[in-house]
């Protein structure tokens, strides 16, 4: 499989567009860090809020937002007058990359940032350091431990994406992802497929293995807790040619991050040119759609019942793997922390194929059950991130306060940690929705036509470029997605 | 209220270990682990309360030994340096927390919260969160949690330490006012001398997991039995001398021991009499508010010194070169 110079082109690509999107991300991430972790300003709150968008927004939406504006009749394109050439190009893919993971980076980097103790800045500036020189030498070597756990997560994420390039790069910018799917699917050449899936887990182990030595030196600068808090920008200071830099910035963040939004509800209300709301009549109107084989419905019911299911099992999973992990000390700990998180580095379309050649004769295969163990495998890492670390924040001795006044260990539990760690166990359910109903990969791998979900329909609706039924699905598919964001920033849960 | 005893209680760690092979404190007595930081004191406290459990040896509540009881069956209330408030719970709520494990009927509930309140002067903020309290405030708080479900035993592990010097006072004596009114036993753990001479009926001096020396605080002050607890409780003078005829003498001053040869002799400044006289060298002196306390030289030893400056026989502003000493109180380690 080597020796096919298609498939070696494929792999260099992957490794070279993840490094590229990597670099994007954190060109764009390290300057919002840097603002959030110094200035409170006006707006501040809702150019947070809107960061927490990418992360529970489908890529398939995402993608189609990208060539709602760059394609060849897109938005920008329009505006401009000319094709940016962006879409269908390795350009799209970084960019729609970088959409996803800088918010990871301006989270992560700005969190320590903020922690770092101001006596050190302050002494190294007493010792005559300024300017670039007192960040290069002091500031940035304290930062780089989060900067190396985001840009590694980046990395992993860009590694494995599926949908972006898929969509957004089409053939000829295919990543080892897209290529184990088009063997499989389109070829039925599972060997092919097979061989690309080793080949890709082992790098991703691999890959995998440098993010978690990159979080540990993260959890250890992390545990300074000593705060720097944010210095207010007043108005006047807004003025100034830095505070038109920051002004600037948030502006592109926010358009960055809306626009592509924005393009799919403008398209979803368009039809012939006019505002119209004929794009959701056509969706609802058909009993069953022949492109899919079910009706939109059924994709919504489908997305609902997959993403509570997967809720459910999710929390069954993570939950005691937290709280154990939390409470006790016991041998092994170590490995089952590696263990629980390694499914970050498994793919769902490996995960898809792996499902394929292990149950398909079986009674399970083709039943909703696959679908739901996948998304709960692809998203249960997460959701025991949110619990744990909002298990860790918990004062030991309030346990030890509950079991002095008389409380039982299932008690001070029930009573004193889990009502303490509800905001994790919200943030980790509302991933594992958001996750489920966007998952595309697996998705199409394991579902039978009429277990579509509304993101495999707006996939199947975008290969037929019916971009306005994609729309009008995806709307609806943002406000589900919305609705979990919402309640997100109601926890005050940090994300990351 | 019940005596709480441990009897050889052991416990290991790599690079430490804590043996306490007995220690009492009676019905209804407030009794202080006192200690530098990382002398056990406060594994000695979980191990009463059973958070923590020892490789061997007995706690032993009245007699009865609680080893295997959990600590939710101990009926004990524990204030930690940090409150330990539930922070997603009101005053009531923290407060009511005990009652409630122990399904007692929520008119009860009311009455007993509202009383310990009062007891800690809290009065008008069952409705207030932790977080709007101030230290002070959270520390009446958590005594107040700890008390209401009427335990046999109080346990303090350095619950003032947190605080500023004036707060810390009037707690202080408020806890000591509070253990008396209900007869509780209490045992307090610090690291503060002055803290543990002003609130114990007895103090444990600890060190390196060992427990120096147990008695009441003027006992462990003029009259330690090592050199460590001597130090920890404040300045102190220790001579190596010879002994003849029973009695060391270092210049002119007579310490009467009762035994032949090498003696260690240990006082406090404040036992150290300033008179008119020629026995010692006044190396230097320091004022402080109301007090003098001079370094003295007297055959190449050097002893410290300390009394009211109203008892001092000259004027301080013209201090003589030499003074007359006499030492009151003394002690052999």
């Amino acid at each position: 499989m080597l020796a096919n110079s298609y498939h070696r082109r494929v792999i260099g690509f992957t490794i070279a567009q993840a490094l590229a999107s990597t670099a994007l991300t954190l060109a764009i991430g390290l300057p919002g860090a840097y603002v959030f972790a110094k200035y409170d300003f006006p707006g501040k709150r809702v150019i947070k809020a809107v960061l927490t968008v990418p992360f529970v927004m489908p890529s398939v939406m995402v993608a189609l937002g990208f060539i709602l504006l760059f394609g060849r009749s897109g938005f920008i394109t329009g505006l401009l007058g000319h094709d940016l050439g962006i879409l269908y190009s390795w350009k799209g893919i970084l960019l729609a990359h970088a959409f996803y993971n800088f918010p990871i980076v301006v989270r992560m980097v700005s969190a320590l940032w903020q922690r770092i103790n101001p006596h050190y800045e302050e002494a190294a500036m007493a010792l005559g350091a300024r300017g670039w020189r007192l960040f290069w030498r002091v500031t940035l070597p304290m930062l780089s431990p989060a900067i190396f756990a985001s840009a590694m997560l980046t990395f992993i994420f860009c590694f494995l994406s599926f949908s972006i390039p898929l969509i957004i790069g089409g053939y000829r910018y295919a990543t080892i992802e897209v290529d184990i799917f088009t063997s499989i699917m389109t070829l039925l050449d599972f060997r092919t497929g097979a061989a690309l899936a080793v080949i890709q887990i082992a790098l991703s182990i691999a890959f995998m293995y440098l993010y978690l030595r990159s979080l540990d030196a993260y959890a250890r600068r992390e545990e300074q807790r000593i705060m720097q808090r944010p210095r207010r920008m007043s108005l006047s200071e807004l003025a100034s040619p830095k505070g038109l830099l920051l002004i600037i910035y948030a502006l592109f963040v926010f358009v960055f991050i809306v626009s592509p939004l924005l393009a799919v509800l403008y398209d979803s209300l368009h039809f012939n040119g006019q505002w119209s709301l004929e794009n959701y009549r056509r969706i609802f109107s058909a009993e069953y759609n022949p492109m899919f084989g079910a009706s939109t419905l059924d994709a919504i019911r489908n997305s609902l019942t997959f993403g509570f299911a997967t809720v459910f099992l999710s929390l069954l999973v993570a939950l005691p793997i937290a709280y154990a992990m939390h409470r006790w000390d016991f041998r092994g700990k170590r490995l089952l922390d590696v263990l629980a998180t390694l499914p970050l580095a498994s793919s769902a379309i490996t995960l898809g194929l792996g499902y394929i050649r292990v149950f398909s004769g079986t009674p399970l295969y083709y039943t909703p059950w696959l679908l739901i163990a996948a998304y709960t495998i692809i998203s249960y890492p997460f959701v025991l991130r949110a619990i744990s670390a909002s298990l860790k924040k918990i004062r030991p001795n309030l346990w030890e306060a509950a079991l002095s006044l008389g409380a039982k260990e299932w008690k001070a539990f029930l009573k004193v940690e889990l009502p303490l760690a509800l905001g994790g166990l919200i943030v980790g359910a509302i991933f594992a929705f958001a996750m489920s109903i966007a998952e595309l990969g697996a998705t199409y791998m394991l579902a039978k036509p009429e277990y579509t979900t509304m993101t495999l329909a707006v996939y199947k609706f975008l290969g037929a470029r019916q971009f306005g039924s994609a729309s009008a699905l995806s709307v609806l598919l943002m406000m589900i997605s919305t609705a979990g964001f919402l309640l997100i920033e109601r926890t005050g849960e940090e994300v990351w | 209220m019940v005596s709480v005893e441990l009897r050889e209680i052991e416990k290991r760690w790599e690079d430490f270990a804590l043996r306490v092979e007995r220690l009492k404190a009676r019905n209804g007595e407030f009794l202080t682990l006192l200690g530098p930081s990382g002398c056990g004191k406060t594994t000695t406290l979980r191990i009463i309360a059973g958070l923590e459990k020892p490789d061997s040896g007995e706690v032993l509540f009245d007699g009865k030994a609680v080893n295997d009881l959990p600590p939710y069956e101990r009926n004990i209330g524990i204030v930690f340096q940090d409150y330990a408030l539930f922070p997603h719970m009101t005053v009531f709520k923290n407060v009511a927390f005990g009652l409630e494990m122990r399904r007692v009927p929520r008119g009860e509930i009311e009455r007993r919260v509202k009383r310990a309140l009062e007891l800690v002067n809290l009065e008008g903020l069952e409705n207030r969160y932790p977080e709007q309290l101030s230290g002070g405030q959270q520390q009446r708080v958590a005594l107040a949690r700890a008390l209401v479900v009427e335990p046999e035993v109080l346990l303090l592990d350095e619950p003032l330490s947190n605080l500023d010097a004036k707060i810390r006072e009037r707690l202080r004596s408020e806890i000591k006012r509070i253990q008396r009114e209900l007869g509780i036993t209490a045992i307090y753990v610090t690291h503060d001398q002055e803290e543990a001479m002003a609130i114990s009926d007895r103090i444990a001096v600890m060190n390196f997991g060992r427990v120096e020396q147990v008695g009441k605080p003027l006992e462990l002050y003029y009259r330690p039995k090592t050199e460590f607890v001597a130090r920890f409780l404040g300045t102190s003078n220790i001579l190596e001398l010879e002994a003849e005829n029973g009695v060391a003498r270092l210049g002119s001053i007579q310490f009467r021991v009762g035994i032949e040869g090498k003696v260690r002799i240990f006082f406090r400044p404040e036992s150290v009499k300033i008179r008119e006289g020629s026995d010692a060298e006044v190396l230097d002196y320091e004022i402080l508010p109301g007090r003098i306390r001079l370094r003295l030289g007297i055959e190449g030893r050097v002893i410290v010194a300390e009394g009211l400056l109203s008892d001092l026989p000259f004027d301080p502003e013209s201090l003589p070169r030499r003074v007359g000493v006499e030492v009151t109180t003394f002690a052999t380690l």
